[in-house]
């Protein structure tokens, strides 16, 4: 597909070069991507396609200011709460938000601060099976999802309380239910006055960035619409009827309807197409543009033909494409760094009936199950990678290597740390000492599994083989591509013996990332085996949580940089690299504006089209 | 009668074919990226969607939904399997109409010519346009009308309309009869809307045409060849008839029963959707998003899809069937 496009356009210029076009649909803003929402619900909404709308139509607390990550703005809160303006008290324990008066929701009802309490406990209630609301639940409770607390708080496993319709499986388990919700549920949020109060079980650093602006899980939403349109009522008796329901089946998975810069006029499925309007009666700054166009195109060179036309004014470019349209007239370039991360994990312990072992012992074709628990494997393997070389070909040089898991611009993060650099004598080093000599003089053989379309990790593995394979001709690694869904399988089963897999920041704190790698409960570290889940108990998880919990910064850095270098002299995973996304769009496009953690490539409240 | 049981045995292979998928392959549906793994809970999602059931109770489900007219979820379309199958097949039978007059007019009647001057020029000629056309991919021809004819020219945008049409379109004030743009534009006598629809039509018939009628072009000359070997033919000659109406009435005729055949394929294989070219030209077609549902194994979607395209190809090859009657009065509907 690619060549024929180099050949096309090299035909295009024969014809007669291009065209070129004034300002096309000035106050129309048309973003073209891929793909479309998931849900609209936002307790349910997890992607960021549906984060982008989401951030769009609804307001939250607060927001990010400008580029930052660490600093706030007010949104539907009149301040920012912090310390020193005695909204944050308790040691950290409570946070307090004055709520804005005089908003209104798009269909005219008015903002209380019984409408944010609302917004939050229904979420947290609701916590979908696989949605958000974690976020919510740990800064407030110190659990991962509502079933986890139930299950501690009333000694009784979720499965035995309800059936499967959803219904209790007896009348005695809603009394206790009910008093579950007034006893922890109701009290961690509260209307005082004009405020909302929060309460948290023990102080959480990153609270007020899980609340902020572009995160779905605390959009305000207006109750009486919700409870009008069938959510849950508010009510403590029947709450667990709105639990955990699939997605499509929630009254909002179609509507937004917040008091947020833009109003949502059409989500056309069959186009993959959001069509939304400024908010004329926004209580703030009003958007630029009058309307906004989210269009999923999912095939590249559509996309750059309606750039070209002018019929797009930014489309989603993947970098291999980039050199198509890098030159293009009347076209320009931004750049940023989202935080994000992608690393190649190990499994020391491979579940059994694994393909990708080969004959599952240390014969010379194939490897033990607990092949990887062998710190100079991992060793190896971390020094067998040219870093610098993927990242310059590859990434095109957009993207640098990072000491471990934490991106840069995040807290913890020191470049100084000690990293893993290509050193294929240091790997044949860890090779000849690792299994006492064994794996060198008998040699093995494993498979890497990449899931087809996804070049940068297929390209990696095959670097990694490479390399690996030229230090001993015993040594045989196999490069194989699938189906997400045959990947999908293989990951969950535990049969993978290395994994390359990315994290994207919920929220811009080090534990969104340390927790999910290192942790014991993280989502990527119980897929780790359990000789990992064992010494992750055992040396990281206290510390973790040591260091959500402490509220000094500098504290927090030397936590967070020990970890790291735990992680480090483990080499507890490969950290490939950190990308940098590059943004294409017009010339006439001006106010365009970076923030790592926005959902999407725009900025929509503040861009706009002018020659 | 037949129509049913042919879509039940249909349903009951293609959920057979999902069913040897395990539970945690199916749910690429929900998981579809490895980025959703994030606050999955995949135990949980197996149950709640009832994955880890034995298969004859799934497809149990299925059938019984069905009876009620429910044809599932479609994860794909995002709403009803039915309403995204209803929203979205108007746009390929509208394509579909514009198309197949061009691909059957252009094959047969330069079929017809390329056989009257057999082995002349003009019959390479045509042979090596038809050719070229017909191992052309798709995917490389309709890019390159949408260069040229977007990209260079603006004169056949891809999608389904322009924003101001769509905006008309979709207001209170235009009715919808048939689901299919152009068509409604002219009932509801807006020649201005039939006029955009019509030009974001042009480049999938252009390229569908190019790419489809080289092959009822070969049908058609060889089955012409054939009956210009005819005595009957020889005889219409002699007796002095004039060549055209020897070839258009005589000839032409009874060459046109494979021709029938090849069409009534051409028409059902154009209903079924054309992914390439609704891809490239970003129509909202049922081709892609059959292609799409298969992908993500979403399998309402691809149970409702499979019994609609059973439909349609029992239908179609009843109407082909109807059709001989009409080109041979030798066969009688009886």
């Amino acid at each position: 597909m690619k060549k024929y496009g180099v050949f096309l356009l090299v035909m295009l210029v024969l014809v007669g070069g291009t065209s070129f076009a004034e300002v096309k649909n000035p106050d129309t803003y048309i973003h073209l991507g891929i793909g479309e929402p998931d849900t609209l619900d936002p307790h349910h909404a997890y992607d960021t396609a549906s984060g982008e709308v989401l951030g769009m139509v609804y307001d939250n607390l607060i927001a990010y200011k400008g580029e930052s990550v660490t600093e706030f703005v007010p949104r539907l809160s009149l301040e920012v709460p912090s310390a020193e303006n005695g909204l944050i008290k308790d040691d950290g324990k409570t946070y307090v938000f004055p709520i804005r008066e005089g908003v209104k929701f798009h269909n005219g009802s008015d903002l209380t601060p019984e409408d944010v309490e609302y917004s939050f406990e229904r979420g947290i209630l609701a916590d979908p099976y696989a949605g958000p609301m974690w976020m919510i639940i740990e800064a407030l409770f110190d659990y991962q999802t509502i079933e986890d607390m139930i299950e501690d708080k009333l000694q009784i496993a979720w499965s035995d309380i309800v059936d499967e319709d959803g219904n209790l499986k007896s009348e005695e388990y809603a009394s206790q239910l009910i008093d579950f919700y007034n006893q922890y549920i109701d009290p961690a949020i509260e209307v005082e006055g004009q405020n909302v109060v929060f309460h948290l079980v023990r102080p959480f650093a990153p609270f007020l960035s899980i609340l902020a602006q572009n995160a779905s899980w605390s959009a305000i939403m207006d109750k009486e619409t919700c409870v009008s349109l069938g959510l849950w009522d508010g009510e403590p008796d029947g709450w667990w009827k709105y639990h955990a329901l699939k997605k499509e089946e929630s009254p909002l998975y179609e509507q937004a309807i917040g008091t947020g810069p833009f109003v949502l006029v059409e989500w056309d499925r069959a186009q993959q197409k959001l069509t939304l309007n400024r908010n004329d009666d926004y209580w703030g700054e009003k958007p630029k543009i009058a309307k906004a166009i989210i269009w999923g195109i999912d095939e590249w060179s559509t996309r750059r033909a309606m750039l070209e036309a002018g019929d797009a004014d930014q489309i989603y470019t993947p970098l291999q494409y980039l050199e198509q349209v890098i030159d293009m007239p009347g076209v320009k370039m931004e750049r940023g760094a989202r935080l994000t991360i992608t690393a190649l994990h190990f499994n020391w312990t491979v579940e059994k009936g694994s393909q990708y072992v080969g004959s599952g012992q240390l014969d010379g074709e194939g490897i033990p199950p607990d092949f990887f628990s062998d710190v100079h494997i991992r060793r190896a393997f971390s020094y067998a990678f040219d870093y610098d070389t993927f990242i310059e070909q590859v990434l095109l040089g957009y993207g640098f290597q990072v000491p471990s898991v934490i991106p840069k611009g995040l807290l913890g993060f020191n470049e100084d740390l000690p990293m893993y650099s290509f050193d294929l004598e240091k790997a044949k080093e860890e090779f000849q000492e690792a299994w006492d000599g064994e794996v060198w003089e008998k040699g093995f053989k494993l498979t890497l599994l990449y899931n087809t379309g996804n070049e940068a990790r297929q390209t990696a593995c095959e670097m990694l083989k490479e390399n690996i394979e030229s230090l001993n001709p015993k040594f045989k690694i196999e490069v194989q591509g699938v189906q997400w869904p045959t990947y999908l399988d293989a990951y969950r089963q535990g049969q993978l013996p290395a994994f390359i897999i990315g994290w994207l920041a919920d929220y811009p704190d080090p534990h969104n990332f340390v927790f999910t790698y290192f942790h014991s409960k993280g989502v990527y570290g119980i897929t780790q085996g359990q000789a990992f889940i064992d010494f992750a108990q055992e040396n990281l998880d206290s510390l973790v949580e040591k260091a959500i919990a402490e509220t000094d910064e500098a504290e927090r850095q030397k936590l967070y940089e020990e970890i790291q270098t735990i992680a480090y002299e483990n080499a507890l995973g490969m950290a490939l690299y950190q990308a940098e996304d590059v943004y294409i769009m017009r010339d006439w496009v001006k106010g365009w504006e970076f923030n790592p953690m926005r959902s999407g490539e725009v900025n929509w409240e503040g861009v706009y089209k002018e020659e | 009668m037949f129509l049913p049981l042919t879509l039940l045995g249909i349903s009951i292979l293609v959920f057979l074919m999902i069913g040897l998928l395990s539970p945690y392959q199916r749910l690429a549906t929900f998981i579809n990226s490895p980025e959703r793994l994030k606050g999955a809970d995949i135990d949980k999602l197996v149950e709640l969607y009832g994955l880890n059931d034995p298969l004859v109770v799934q497809y149990g489900r299925w059938l019984k939904n069905l009876f009620h007219g429910n044809l599932g979820w479609s994860y794909v379309g995002k709403k009803p399997v039915y309403d995204a199958l209803v929203e979205r097949f108007p746009y390929t039978l509208e394509l579909a109409l514009f198309s197949i007059f061009p691909i059957i007019f252009l094959g047969i009647n330069l079929g017809v010519i390329s056989a009257v001057n057999h082995n002349r020029p003009l019959d390479h000629g045509l042979r090596i346009f038809a050719v070229v056309g017909w191992s052309f991919p798709d995917f490389v021809f309709g890019l390159f009308i949408l260069m040229i004819f977007y990209s260079v020219l603006g004169w056949f945008p891809p999608g389904n309309l322009s924003l101001w049409a769509e905006e008309v379109v979709k207001s209170s004030a235009f009715r919808n009869f048939t689901g299919m743009t152009t068509i409604d534009a002219l009932l509801n006598g807006r020649l201005d809307i039939f006029w955009d629809a019509f030009l974001h039509l042009l480049g999938p018939v252009l390229t569908l045409t190019y790419v489809q009628f080289a092959f009822i072009l070969r049908i058609t000359r060889s089955s012409m060849l054939e009956v210009l070997q005819k005595d009957y033919v020889r005889t219409a000659r002699a007796k002095g008839l004039d060549e055209r109406v020897v070839i258009n009435k005589h000839a032409r005729k009874n060459a046109l029963i494979p021709v029938a055949t090849v069409s009534g394929q051409t028409i059902i294989g154009l209903l079924a959707g054309a992914v390439i070219v609704e891809t490239i030209f970003n129509r909202t077609g049922i081709g892609s998003f059959m292609s799409l549902a298969a992908q993500q194994l979403d399998y309402a979607s691809i149970m409702g899809g499979t019994l609609f395209f059973g439909f349609i190809l029992v239908l179609g090859n009843l109407i082909v069937d109807i059709s001989y009657a009409f080109i041979d009065p030798r066969v009688r509907l009886e």
